[in-house]
């Protein structure tokens, strides 16, 4: 009983809610496609709010570690990070959020309440109209690419059945390299065996145009902003893991060459 | 000039339609799509003149990098933080991700058994790859200089 009223426990309480508050909302932000200086100052801006005097934080492909000092009382937590996406509306979601908290007047439960609302209740677009619309980004990437008029429908074919098998397979939690190398075996063979059918003089292209919906565009150019923003190792993890993203991406498409006679093994 | 125009125009419309496409991907609103697809037009517009007048695929994709942020930095009343993004989406179909695929396809050919010409399947995985180090760079720093010298909020 005594143990609860000492008023050093009840401020390290206090700062404990605050920092796993604000590590939330940087979990949500690092999750959606942020860069690292976004997340430390959304972070800090949520900690800052609820009167924190000093924010120290590092941040790890898979975790983020946030050290809050206030009235003469320090605490240092850690959270693990999810699988790194983009959900741009979510994200700006909580950065203005983020806003709102810095402004001071909320309570730790009202911006707990408000996360958990953002992250319930921001729209996402349907499955299938993400597919649908990611075919149409393959197909016109193919055409940047130079693949003929022929071939066009084919890879909107492939890059949408890719894109709705993708968010399936991701849905169900298996491992994200794996997935590229499956839907680039996939997406490759129907993009090359719909170019063939139709007799198009571009399969080759057409194969690789089908797989672009997995070329990681947002983590490469996060690789390079977080270098440049001073935080070279979270902008080499980004880096390495698009390698291996497209390691596994290209291996799918050697096989899908392979199948279709293409290539020897 | 005018005999390049269906050019230029082929090139923006697929680059709008590729930035729109992956803009649904990354969850951007109805209202920001319409922005997503005028900032991939624009780049692939300002990438193709460049290539037309004998730049490199680096240097016209800085280019285009670099009009692009700009000119969403222009916007940025409009747009509030999110222009940052929407640059982002817009370069996106510069992305050489095929090159990438060309150079690891490259590299593993380069193991295959019974290999006819080695050194110039080395050479031309190596090129792709270097071009898409190099291009990568190019969309990032254009992104990313303007961004800063323009002082965009983050929030």
């Amino acid at each position: 009983m005594e143990q609860q009223q000492d008023p050093v426990i009840v401020r390290h309480r206090e700062l404990e809610r605050i920092a796993n508050m604000a590590l939330r909302a940087g979990r949500i932000m690092m999750e959606c496609g942020a860069s690292v200086s976004v997340v430390h100052g959304g972070v800090t801006m949520i900690a800052r709010g609820f009167g924190v005097e000093d924010v120290g934080m590092r941040s790890g492909y898979a975790s983020l570690e946030i050290t809050v000092h206030a009235g003469g009382n320090t605490i240092t937590r850690m959270m693990q990070v999810g699988r790194l996406g983009v959900n741009h509306r979510l994200d700006q979601a909580v950065r203005k959020l983020a806003v709102r908290v810095s402004h001071g007047g909320m309570s730790v439960d009202e911006v707990e309440g408000e996360i958990g609302r953002l992250v319930r209740e921001t729209p996402r677009h349907p499955a299938w109209v993400v597919a649908l619309a990611v075919g149409i980004a393959c197909a016109s990437f193919g055409r940047l690419l130079g693949i003929d008029w022929l071939a066009f429908g084919a890879v909107l074919v492939a890059g949408t059945v890719g894109q709705y098998v993708r968010h399936q397979l991701l849905h169900h939690g298996m491992n994200v390299f794996i997935v590229a190398g499956l839907i680039a075996f996939l997406a490759a063979t129907l993009g090359g065996i719909g170019s063939i059918l139709l007799k198009s003089d571009t399969v080759s292209l057409a194969m690789m145009a089908s797989i672009l919906l997995l070329v990681p565009g947002v983590p490469s150019t996060n690789a390079q902003t977080d270098i440049m923003d001073g935080y070279p190792t979270m902008g080499s993890a980004r880096a390495v893991w698009v390698l291996m993203i497209m390691v596994f991406a290209s291996v799918g498409v050697w096989f899908a060459e392979t199948l279709l006679g293409l290539r020897s093994l | 000039m005018f005999e390049l125009l269906p050019h230029l125009l082929h090139q923006a419309v697929f680059g709008a339609l590729a930035a729109a496409g992956f803009g649904v991907l990354f969850n951007f609103g109805f209202r920001a799509l319409p922005w997503c697809a005028a900032a991939g037009a624009l780049a692939l517009a300002v990438r193709t003149i460049g290539q037309d007048l004998a730049w490199s695929l680096e240097g016209a994709s800085f280019a285009a990098a670099i009009v692009t942020s700009c000119s969403v930095s222009a916007l940025r009343k409009q747009l509030g933080p999110a222009c940052n993004a929407v640059a982002l989406a817009g370069c996106i179909p510069m992305v050489p991700g095929a090159f990438f695929g060309q150079a690891l396809l490259g590299f593993l050919s380069v193991t295959a058994p019974n290999l006819v010409d080695a050194e110039a399947t080395l050479i031309v995985a190596v090129q792709s790859l270097l071009r898409v180090i190099f291009t990568l760079g190019a969309i990032g720093a254009g992104l990313l200089i303007p961004a800063h010298l323009l002082r965009n909020q983050d929030f």
